[in-house]
C-alpha cells in the first residue's frame, strides 16, 4: 500500500479523496459516492481491515452511523465515518452482502459503537455480523418473528408468541449459588430511568459489577413512518417526537438540513436566523430540563433546584409557543424555511425574549449557588461516571457528554449550518470527564445559547421589512434523483443528530435512518458505571441526559 | 411515676424556686385526681395512665396528621415556587381528611413471597417505637406522662427499636430494593446512633442527671442577663457545638435529607417501604413523621429548654410544639435544598467524622465542667 501516509504518526486532519482511494487500494470493489462523502464498496470480509486503516492512518476516528438496508438484489451496510477533529471530512464504507446469505464481518473490534448498531441492523433489517460478541436483538423483543425493515417482511403478520416461548425480560434471575452478587432489574419502571429504560444490573453489595441497558420499550417505528411520508410536508412532524423534551426545533433542523441538501433547496437568510434563534431557545429548554432532572437524580426529591429549572424553562416554552404556536410538537420548520414569520406585534416578542435573556445571568448564578457550588453535590459528582475521551470516541459519544470529556466537537462550529457561522459564541468544553463536568458544560452552554439568541434578536429587529422571506420557493412535490444518498447531521441538544436518506425516485425516501446521539451516549453507560456504586450509576445515567424516545426511535 | 421520681423532681424544683417550669405532678396523677380515679387503687391508677397516654398519643398523631398530608406539601411548595394544596378548605387544610380517606381505602397489596408475621409487624414496630418515646418527654402545661430517672436513656433505647422495624420491613418484603433499603437503614442507624448518644451524654454531664424533667429544669437557670433580659442556659447556647452535632446525627438517625439513603427514591425506589401499600404504608409513613417529631422533642428537651418560653408556664405546650415544628421545618428545608450523600460517604461521615467529633465534644465538656465546678 503506497498511501503517502506514514505509519505511526498522528493521522492527518486533511485527507484527499485520492489519498483515500490509494489507502483502500484494491480492497475497494467500486465507488458508491454519497452526496456528503466519497463511498467505497468493499467485500464483507474486509470490514475490520479497511476500517482499521481508515481510523489509524487517515484519522477517521468517529463511526457516526451505521445504516443497513435491503435492495432487491443485496443487503447493504453503510459505515458513515468522520473525524472528531473535522467532521466535514467524511467517508462512507459500503458493504454489500448477498440476499441468500447476508453475512458481514463485524466492525465491533474497531469501533465499540458498532456493537449496538450492528445489533440494530440485525434486528430491523436482518444482516448477520460475523464475530459480533453479542448478536441479540436490541429494539424488538427476543421472540419477534422476522425483520421489519427487510423487503420480504409481512407487516400484516400477527406477532403472537405463545406464553411459554415468550421470554420475559425481567424474569431471569442471573443468580448462581456460588457468587455473592445480586441481579437487579432497574426499570423498566423506576423513578430514575428517565422513561422506559430497563437496566440489567449485577451488584456486589452496593457496587455495580455489570450493567446491560435493555432498550426498545419506546420503539415506535419512527424510521419506517418517515419512509412512508412524502418529503415535502409529511415527515417534518415526526422529528419533534424523537427527542420530545423541548428539543423539537433542533430535531426538525436535522431533517430540514438533510432534505434540503438532498433536494438542493435554498433557505433564505432571514429564515436561517429565525431557525437559529428557535433552535437555541430549544437548547436552553432542553438543557434546563437536563439540569433539573440531574439534580432530581442526585438530590433524590423534587427539590428547589428541580422546580427552579422547570420555572425558568417555562419562560422559554412560552416564547417558543408564541413563535410556533405549539409547546411540545412544534412542527415549525419547512423545507426551504420556516412556517411563518415572527408573531405580531414583533416588539412584544422581542421584549419578552430580551426580558428572559436579561434575567438569565441572575438565574445561572442561582443555579451555581444551589447546585454546582454545593459541597455535597460536588462530592457526589466529582470523579464519578468517568468517561475518558478515547472511550467516548469509541462509543461515538457527542454533544455535552463528549464535551464534558474534553472532546472539542460541536457541529454548529465544525460543520456549520444555519447562521451560526456569522455569530459570536464559543464551544464549551470541560476536561473533568466526570458527572460534574457534564453538568458544567450544560450550564455554560445555556449561557452561550443566550448569547446566540441575543445576536439573532438584534439581527431580526433590524431586518428590512421587504426582505423578510420566511420560505423559498419549493416545488409542491419533491422527487430527488433515484439512488441519491446523503448523511447529514446537526448539533441537537444531546449531540450529533444525523439522518441518512436514500431517494428511490419517488416522493418518499427509500431508506430513512436516524442517527440518535442518545443511542450512542447510552451505550457508554456500562463503561462509566461499572465498579462504582448504585447511586453513581443513577447519577451517570442522569448526566447522559437520554431521552428514550430518541434512543428507541 | 414512682414516689421517688416525683420526689426527685420536687427536689430539683426546690433547688430552683424562681422558675416553676417543671410540673411536679405528672399527667396520669392529675387525671386521677380530676376524675376521682385515684380512689380505685391500682386499677384506677392504670386507667388514669391509659387516659393520659391516650391524650399524649393523640396529640402526637394529630400533629403527624397535619404534618404529613398538609404541612409538608405547603412547606416544600414554598421552597420550590409552587402553591400546593389549596382547593379543599381554608389553605387546603381539608386535604388531610381527603388524604386519610384515600390512603385508608386503598387496596392492601401484599407480595406473594412476603415473610408474613415480620412483614405485618414491621409497620407497627416503626410507628409504635416512636410513640413510646413521647412517654418521658416533658411537654409543659402539665403534659408529662412519666419521669423515670433514666429518661434520656429510655428515649434513645425505644427510638432505636425502629431500626428493627426497618430491617423487618426490608427483609420480609421479598424485594431486592427493600432489602437494599433495609441494609442501608441498619448500617446508617448503627453509624449514627453512637454519635447521637455520645453527644446526648455531654448534656447529661451538664445536667448531672438522665431524668428529663431535671434536664429541663437545669436549663431554666439564667446564662447571662443583658439589659434586664435574662437569657436561659439552654444547652444549645451553652454548647452550640454539641447542638449542631446532635442535630446532624439526628437527621441521619431519622433518615432525613441529606441522609435519606435508606429510602432514596431515584436509587432504590423507596427502600424498605417499597412493597407497603394502604394502611401499612400509612403506618410506616406515620412512623417516619413520629420519628421526626420525637427527634424534635428530644432536641427541644435537652437543648432548647423543653417547654420554656416567654409568658406564663401554662403556655409551655405551645412553646414546646413550636420548637419541635422548628425541627420539622428544618428537615423540610434540607429536603428542598440539599443533595443526598452517597451511602459510602454517609457511613464515612458517621464513623470518621461525627463519631470522632462527638467523643471530642464529650471529653471537652467533661473537662470544662470538671474545672468549672
Amino acid at each position: 500500500m503506497s498511501t503517502g501516509l506514514e505509519r505511526g504518526q498522528q493521522p492527518p486532519v486533511d485527507v484527499t479523496e485520492d489519498e483515500l482511494a490509494a489507502l483502500i487500494g484494491d480492497r475497494a470493489l467500486a465507488r458508491d459516492d454519497h452526496l456528503n462523502a466519497p463511498g467505497f464498496v468493499i467485500r464483507p470480509d474486509d470490514v475490520q481491515d479497511v476500517l482499521t486503516d481508515l481510523r489509524d492512518e487517515a484519522g477517521f476516528d468517529h463511526l457516526a452511523n451505521l445504516t443497513a438496508q435491503e435492495y432487491a438484489d443485496r443487503y447493504e451496510s453503510i459505515y458513515h465515518l468522520r473525524k472528531y477533529a473535522d467532521p466535514t471530512q467524511e467517508v462512507s464504507v459500503v458493504v454489500p452482502t448477498t440476499t441468500d446469505e447476508p453475512v458481514s464481518q463485524t466492525a465491533e473490534p474497531v469501533f465499540r459503537t458498532a456493537d449496538w448498531h450492528e445489533r440494530e441492523a440485525f434486528d430491523l433489517v436482518g444482516i448477520d455480523y460475523e464475530g459480533h460478541p453479542d448478536p441479540r436483538r436490541i429494539l424488538l423483543p427476543e421472540t419477534w418473528q422476522g425483520h421489519p425493515l427487510s423487503r420480504g417482511y409481512d407487516q400484516e403478520k400477527p406477532q403472537l408468541v405463545t406464553l411459554t416461548e415468550h421470554a420475559n425480560p425481567v424474569q431471569p434471575d442471573h443468580h448462581d449459588d456460588e457468587s455473592d452478587t445480586m441481579f437487579l432489574n432497574i426499570g423498566p419502571h423506576h423513578p430514575a430511568t428517565h422513561g422506559v429504560l430497563h437496566i440489567e444490573t449485577v451488584l456486589d453489595g452496593e457496587t455495580v459489577v455489570d450493567v446491560d441497558p435493555d432498550i426498545g420499550y419506546l420503539h415506535r417505528c419512527e424510521e419506517q413512518m418517515c419512509q412512508q411520508g412524502t418529503y415535502r410536508h409529511q415527515i417534518m412532524p415526526y422529528p419533534d417526537r424523537w427527542d420530545y423534551v423541548s428539543a423539537g426545533l433542533l430535531n426538525e433542523w436535522a431533517y430540514a438540513r438533510t432534505a434540503e441538501d438532498l433536494a438542493d433547496i435554498e433557505v433564505p437568510e432571514y429564515a436561517q436566523v429565525i431557525r437559529t434563534m428557535g433552535a437555541e431557545l430549544c437548547r436552553i429548554a432542553a438543557h434546563m430540563l437536563a439540569l433539573a432532572t440531574f439534580a432530581l437524580d442526585v438530590y433524590g426529591d423534587f427539590t428547589a433546584i428541580f422546580q427552579y429549572g422547570m420555572r425558568d424553562r417555562e419562560v422559554v416554552q412560552d416564547i417558543l409557543e408564541d413563535l410556533t404556536g405549539q409547546r411540545l410538537m412544534f412542527n415549525y420548520f419547512r423545507l426551504g424555511g420556516v412556517a411563518w414569520d415572527l408573531p405580531e406585534p414583533r416588539e412584544e416578542f422581542f421584549e419578552k425574549t430580551r426580558d428572559f435573556l436579561d434575567g438569565l445571568p441572575a438565574k445561572v448564578d442561582e443555579y451555581n449557588d444551589l447546585l454546582t457550588g454545593n459541597e455535597i453535590f460536588q462530592i457526589r459528582c466529582h470523579d464519578t461516571g468517568i468517561l475518558e475521551p478515547e472511550v467516548a470516541k469509541q462509543y461515538g459519544c457527542t454533544g455535552p457528554v463528549a464535551r464534558g470529556s474534553g472532546i472539542d466537537y460541536d457541529l454548529r462550529r465544525d460543520d456549520p449550518y444555519g447562521y451560526y457561522d456569522n455569530l459570536e459564541w464559543d464551544v464549551v468544553t470541560e476536561d473533568g470527564c466526570d458527572n460534574y463536568s457534564r453538568v458544567l458544560v450544560r450550564m455554560q452552554e445555556v449561557e452561550e445559547s443566550a448569547k446566540i439568541i441575543e445576536q439573532c434578536v438584534d439581527l431580526l429587529e433590524d431586518w428590512p421589512e421587504d426582505e423578510r422571506t420566511v420560505q423559498s420557493n419549493v416545488p409542491r412535490t419533491l422527487k430527488p434523483d433515484a439512488d441519491t444518498e446523503i448523511y447529514r447531521s446537526v448539533e441537537a441538544a444531546k449531540g450529533e443528530l444525523g439522518i441518512y436518506m436514500r431517494s428511490d425516485g419517488t416522493d418518499k425516501p427509500g431508506r430513512f435512518k436516524i442517527r440518535s446521539p442518545c443511542f450512542h451516549n447510552l451505550s457508554a453507560l456500562p463503561e462509566m458505571s461499572e465498579g462504582e456504586y448504585v447511586p453513581d450509576l443513577i447519577a451517570s445515567l442522569g448526566s447522559l441526559d437520554i431521552v428514550l424516545g430518541e434512543v428507541d426511535r | 411515676m414512682s414516689g421517688a421520681t416525683v420526689a426527685g423532681g420536687i427536689d430539683a424544683m426546690q433547688a430552683l424556686p424562681a422558675v416553676p417550669l417543671q410540673d411536679t405532678v405528672l399527667l396520669p396523677e392529675r387525671i386521677g385526681e380530676l376524675t376521682g380515679l385515684d380512689g380505685f387503687g391500682l386499677g384506677g391508677e392504670l386507667l388514669a395512665t391509659f387516659l393520659a397516654a391516650f391524650i399524649v398519643g393523640n396529640l402526637m398523631l394529630a400533629m403527624t396528621g397535619v404534618a404529613g398530608p398538609w404541612a409538608k406539601r405547603k412547606i416544600t411548595a414554598a421552597f420550590t415556587d409552587r402553591i400546593a394544596v389549596n382547593r379543599l378548605g381554608p389553605a387546603g387544610l381539608f386535604i388531610i381528611i381527603a388524604d386519610s380517606v384515600r390512603l385508608l381505602s386503598k387496596e392492601l397489596v401484599i407480595p406473594e413471597n412476603a415473610d408474613r408475621p415480620a412483614y405485618d409487624l414491621a409497620p407497627i414496630v416503626v410507628a409504635s417505637s416512636a410513640l413510646l418515646g413521647f412517654a418521658v418527654i416533658p411537654m409543659g402545661s402539665g403534659i408529662h406522662l412519666a419521669d423515670p430517672e433514666v429518661g434520656l436513656a429510655y428515649v434513645f433505647a425505644v427510638s432505636g427499636i425502629a431500626s428493627l422495624g426497618l430491617v423487618m420491613a426490608g427483609y420480609a418484603s421479598a424485594n431486592k430494593y427493600s432489602m437494599l433499603g433495609g441494609l442501608r437503614a441498619v448500617a446508617q442507624n448503627i453509624a449514627y446512633e453512637i454519635p447521637l448518644v455520645i453527644t446526648g451524654m455531654s448534656v447529661v454531664i451538664f445536667a448531672g442527671t438522665l431524668q428529663m424533667g431535671e434536664i429541663v429544669s437545669a436549663q431554666a437557670e439564667p446564662l447571662v442577663t443583658i439589659a434586664g433580659v435574662s437569657i436561659p442556659s439552654w444547652y444549645a447556647l451553652v454548647n452550640p457545638f454539641a447542638f449542631v452535632l446532635f442535630l446532624v446525627a439526628n437527621f441521619a438517625e431519622v433518615g432525613r435529607n441529606p441522609f435519606d439513603t435508606p429510602e432514596a427514591p431515584t436509587e432504590i425506589v423507596a427502600g424498605y417501604q417499597t412493597e407497603y401499600s394502604s394502611v401499612y404504608f400509612v403506618l410506616i409513613y406515620l412512623g417516619e413523621f413520629l420519628h421526626i417529631f420525637l427527634g424534635g422533642a428530644i432536641i427541644a428537651t435537652i437543648f432548647l429548654g423543653g417547654p420554656a418560653g416567654p409568658g406564663p408556664a401554662a403556655l409551655g405546650i405551645v412553646w414546646f410544639i413550636i420548637k419541635i415544628w422548628g425541627v420539622f421545618f428544618a428537615t423540610q428545608w434540607l429536603r428542598s435544598a440539599v443533595p443526598r450523600v452517597r451511602i459510602d460517604q454517609l457511613i464515612e461521615i458517621g464513623w470518621k467524622g461525627l463519631l470522632v467529633l462527638s467523643f471530642a465534644n464529650l471529653i471537652l465538656t467533661a473537662v470544662i465542667v470538671g474545672v468549672v465546678t
